[in-house]
């Protein structure tokens, strides 16, 4: 508990320095730069052109319009800050007897755009702010704060731009973008939640080139600073590199290619590759998948693991939703098949109610067959 | 006489409401006269998702659209983002996790036009028949 707490505490301090760094960095930024260039990265349109600019809020001050749309964050004037963010509210009722509500997820995503070719952003995220839970007696609140993603952009070419700080780490297409509000599950992919660490804190080098009816992107990047919450981790990244190219045809599919080599604590090199597909055969049918295979995981041994989603809009708002999985446990345990199924409605972009029932072919420790619900809200 | 009024007759179809409407649901892609760039249907699409947000000389593009209920605005869409409202909507919320936001929206397509003519590093679409010299077209979309 003790040891607990000391990593605890440890990563606390780490994240107050990068947010110091942050502060520093948004300090000499805002000095550097004049209001008036800020002016040209936010799209004002000149007084001579009656603007628009949707918002549900908002209100002219010294610095500009302030001004916040749902969903879409609160822009600062003419600073360049954005101000947004998302909650999540769960309720778990698992075959397990474990049934718990809790207000999961308070995270804000800020960013900072001074110049045109400089791209700050954080998204901070609070955890575990409630919890109810069968068994325990009144309402459990334990939030922690957490720099989940602190990163710089540098570039003024699409083909290259420089990214440093800790960011997703570009495995697959779930990892890039898997909070709540933005999936159509509640539950993750076993592949995406137990087999490599979903951030990395270093530099990446990426950038997209247009050919003719898509867009061909890359990543390169490695990581060669601590994680930022380390004392989370039981086998920490010592140093790992790894390589994203994707191809986002406009026809509506995206295929991807990842590969990730990782040095653990005991000093050995682990590597993953994988592919993943997006495709929307129909404007009211989403299908994706993911493979993962290789040696060497977050708890070593070889693995590999699928998965295979669609979602079908049957009515406008409401989607049905259906999930399978394949997952060769790290360590030659015995191989999941799990299937989960349910529905989101979406009677907002912003908000996003989901209902879903896991389905494990055995019982194991890496997934809990059961009902989860959760609602979600951008701002 | 004969060609006179083959002349007379082809005035006349070239002036005829089904070709007038044609030039008017033409749609014009404009930026700044000053911008001499040629973009193809898919690189303005490219602009419109905001994965192309440069122009070659390294200055940001600003794209600019209309109200999500312009009409113009759908026929847009269509055309060159071959997307529906909801997918489309999906896609912003997964770039707004990034920090990326949407392209601006003016409230008319005059608004558009006047904002293009004094930015050199916008770019607009507006109805054909509302093009003047303000404005370099650089793709009619039809």
């Amino acid at each position: 508990m003790q040891r607990g707490s000391r990593a605890n505490s440890a990563s606390l301090s780490r994240v107050e320095r990068y947010l110091s760094s942050l502060l520093v960095i948004f300090v000499f930024l805002c000095t550097l730069v004049s209001p008036a260039v800020g002016a040209d990265s936010i799209a004002q349109p000149p007084s001579s052109v009656a603007p628009i600019q949707p918002e549900t809020l908002g209100a002219n001050t010294p610095l500009g319009r302030f001004s916040y749309l749902a969903g879409s964050g609160l822009r600062l004037g003419k600073t360049g800050l954005t101000v947004g963010g998302f909650a999540t509210a769960e309720v778990d009722h698992l075959e397990n007897g474990e049934r718990r509500g809790a207000i999961e997820d308070l995270n804000f995503l800020i960013s900072f755009d001074p110049v045109p070719f400089v791209h700050l952003f954080t998204e901070l995220g609070v955890e575990s702010l409630a919890t109810v839970e069968r068994g325990r007696r009144g309402i459990r609140s334990n939030p922690s704060l957490d720099a989940a993603r602190l990163y710089l952009d540098l570039g003024d070419r699409d083909a290259l731009q420089l990214r440093v700080g800790k960011f997703r780490t570009p495995i697959g297409r779930w990892n890039l973008a898997p909070r709540d509000p933005l999936l159509w599950t509640t539950s993750e992919p076993l592949i995406v939640e137990n087999v490599f660490d979903d951030t990395t804190t270093g530099a990446m080098l990426h950038g997209s080139v247009f050919p003719q009816g898509g867009a061909l992107s890359y990543s390169l990047y490695g990581a060669f600073l601590p994680p930022l919450d380390a004392g989370r981790d039981e086998h920490p990244v010592r140093r790992s590199a790894g390589a994203r190219l994707e191809w986002a045809s406009l026809k509506g599919w995206t295929l991807g290619a990842s590969y990730f080599a990782s040095q653990r604590r005991n000093g050995q090199w682990n590597h993953l590759g994988g592919a993943d597909l997006l495709w929307f055969p129909h404007r009211r049918v989403e299908l994706s998948g993911e493979i993962l295979f290789g040696e060497g995981t977050i708890k070593d041994g070889a693995t590999w693991g699928m998965y295979a989603q669609g979602v079908v809009e049957t009515l406008p708002t409401l989607y049905l939703v259906g999930r399978y999985e394949h997952f060769n446990p790290p360590g030659g345990g015995r191989d999941i098949n799990v299937f989960d199924l349910g529905f989101a409605w979406v009677p907002l972009p912003y908000l996003r109610f989901k209902a879903d029932y896991l389905i494990a072919d055995h019982l194991n420790e890496f997934s809990s067959p059961g009902l989860r619900m959760s609602l979600s809200i951008l701002f | 006489m004969g060609t006179r009024l083959l002349s007379i007759a082809l005035a006349l179809l070239v002036l005829t409401p089904a070709n007038i409407a044609g030039q008017e649901s033409r749609v014009a892609v404009i930026v700044h006269p000053e911008r001499r760039a040629a973009l193809s249907a898919d690189e303005v699409a490219q602009i419109y998702l905001r994965r192309k947000r440069f122009w070659d000389d390294g200055t940001p593009i600003v794209p600019l659209n209309l109200p999500s209920q312009a009409s113009l605005r759908t026929r847009f869409s269509r055309l060159v983002l071959q997307q529906t409202e909801p997918r489309l909507a999906d896609y912003w919320n997964r770039l707004y996790f990034d920090g990326i936001l949407p392209p601006a929206t003016l409230a008319s397509t005059e608004a558009v036009r006047r904002y293009v003519a004094s930015d050199t590093n916008a770019i607009g679409y507006v109805p054909a028949a509302e093009v003047d010299g303000s404005v370099h077209v650089i793709l009619y979309l039809e």
